[in-house]
């Protein structure tokens, strides 16, 4: 059970997708200006990325060396555009707002890194675990990304006025560029934490 | 070859399970995806033509005076059997991508409402238009798309004179304006030249 955790953990923090790893950027900033379309997001991303590594693991004896990668995209790509219908389904007016940063989950390279990194080379149940924490990983990161442009940049968290209405939001930050300032100074954070941490080890 | 054969048939056999479950997913979520749709249709018709009205889709096709400038769909808008108005699908070049909007013509030449269904301009800035808390008359509690209500399609719709612009938007507030004047332009002569009686 112990080592699960682990693996749980080393996605939420010590190799976290986004601040760590550093991979799957240019989503990130597109769907982090609003908490709705960032909880959106990590749903889809949540769904893809753990249904992949699950099959991709389950098939990893009978998946050729050489065509690894075609296989992992159609897997991918399945699982993407199931999670795509279901979100235009369900939550259309959220999903018309995204719907190129959910397609786009196809390429994201923190699953198709995770399947050719993790998935390939682990037991299902490791690579569950390992979906699971990278899922939380990425969510947290693009939520509290989500979190702090919204308010900022709009008065509000998740469509709630949060600053009274005569705040005068500040535009830049639900512009694409506020979404690398406060992942930087997420990073930075993050980064100056372990490091004492690693310190007093 | 021996080799080839199996990476090919490994490959073909992973794309047809997928292929597979893709038909079954997209067979269960068809139905909602087409109930959601005309629901959303229907909701935007009543929307710029408030009121207990029957919305017919024309089987017609309108030109645009201006080439920027398209007409889509064409919806009557019904009373019983009476045509009292037309609801427009027209798309005007945005500020980074066309807004496609509805815009609902009377017969007597006045708009009716206007609805944005789709833009991509600037959050904070051009995509005002469509923010139902934003007011270009803050005391009348009158938004951007508000103002346009019973307006004369002759009007010259020029932003800054007739029509309150949305502060730092020109683009924007140009491009809905000329979208509504055409459609109501179109719709009107439309209606004059005896169409939909």
């Amino acid at each position: 059970m112990k080592k699960y955790l682990k693996i749980i953990w080393n996605g939420i923090s010590p190799s976290n997708p986004v601040l760590i790893l550093a991979i799957g950027l240019c989503s990130v900033i597109a769907v982090t200006n609003s908490v709705k379309n960032a909880l959106l997001m990590s749903f889809a991303f949540s769904f893809v990325l753990i249904a992949s590594e699950i099959i991709i693991s389950a098939l990893r004896k009978a998946i050729p060396n050489e065509i690894r990668v075609p296989i992992f995209v159609v897997v991918i790509a399945t699982f993407t555009t199931i999670a795509a219908l279901l979100a235009r389904a369900y939550f259309s007016s959220i999903y018309e707002a995204i719907k190129l940063y959910i397609l786009l989950v196809v390429v994201n390279c923190i699953i198709i890194g995770r399947a050719e990194a993790f998935a390939y080379k682990n037991p299902v149940i490791d690579s569950l675990f390992d979906g699971i924490g990278m899922s939380i990983g990425y969510s947290w990161v693009i939520l509290a990304i989500a979190a702090v442009r919204e308010l900022f940049g709009n008065g509000t968290i998740a469509g709630l006025q949060v600053f009274p209405s005569a705040y005068k939001p500040a535009l830049v930050m639900i512009l694409p560029p506020a979404g690398f300032l406060v992942i930087g100074v997420l990073v930075g954070w993050l980064e100056t934490t372990l490091k004492k941490k690693e310190a007093k080890k | 070859m021996n080799k080839i054969m199996k990476l090919t048939l490994v490959l073909g056999l992973i794309g047809a399970i997928s292929g597979g479950t893709l038909a079954g997913v997209y067979k269960f979520t068809a139905p909602v995806i087409k109930a959601q749709d005309a629901k959303e249709l229907q909701a935007g018709l009543s929307e710029v033509f408030p009121g207990n009205y029957e919305f017919k889709k024309l089987e017609i096709k309108l030109k645009s005076p201006d080439p920027a400038i398209q007409i889509g769909d064409v919806y009557a808008v019904k009373s019983g059997k009476n045509v009292i108005g037309a609801i427009l699908k027209v798309s005007s070049p945005g500020d980074q991508a066309p807004i496609v909007m509805l815009v609902g013509v009377k017969k007597d030449g006045r708009i009716s409402g206007v609805k944005i269904l789709q833009s991509l301009e600037t959050p904070g800035l051009g995509a005002n238009a469509s923010n139902p808390h934003y007011y270009v008359n803050k005391e009348k509690k009158i938004t951007f798309l508000d103002q346009f209500k019973n307006k004369k399609v002759t009007d010259p719709f020029v932003p800054k004179k007739d029509v309150i612009a949305i502060t730092g938007a020109t683009i924007t507030s140009t491009a809905v304006s000329k979208g509504v004047k055409i459609a109501g332009e179109v719709a009107y002569s439309y209606f004059k030249k005896g169409g939909g009686s």
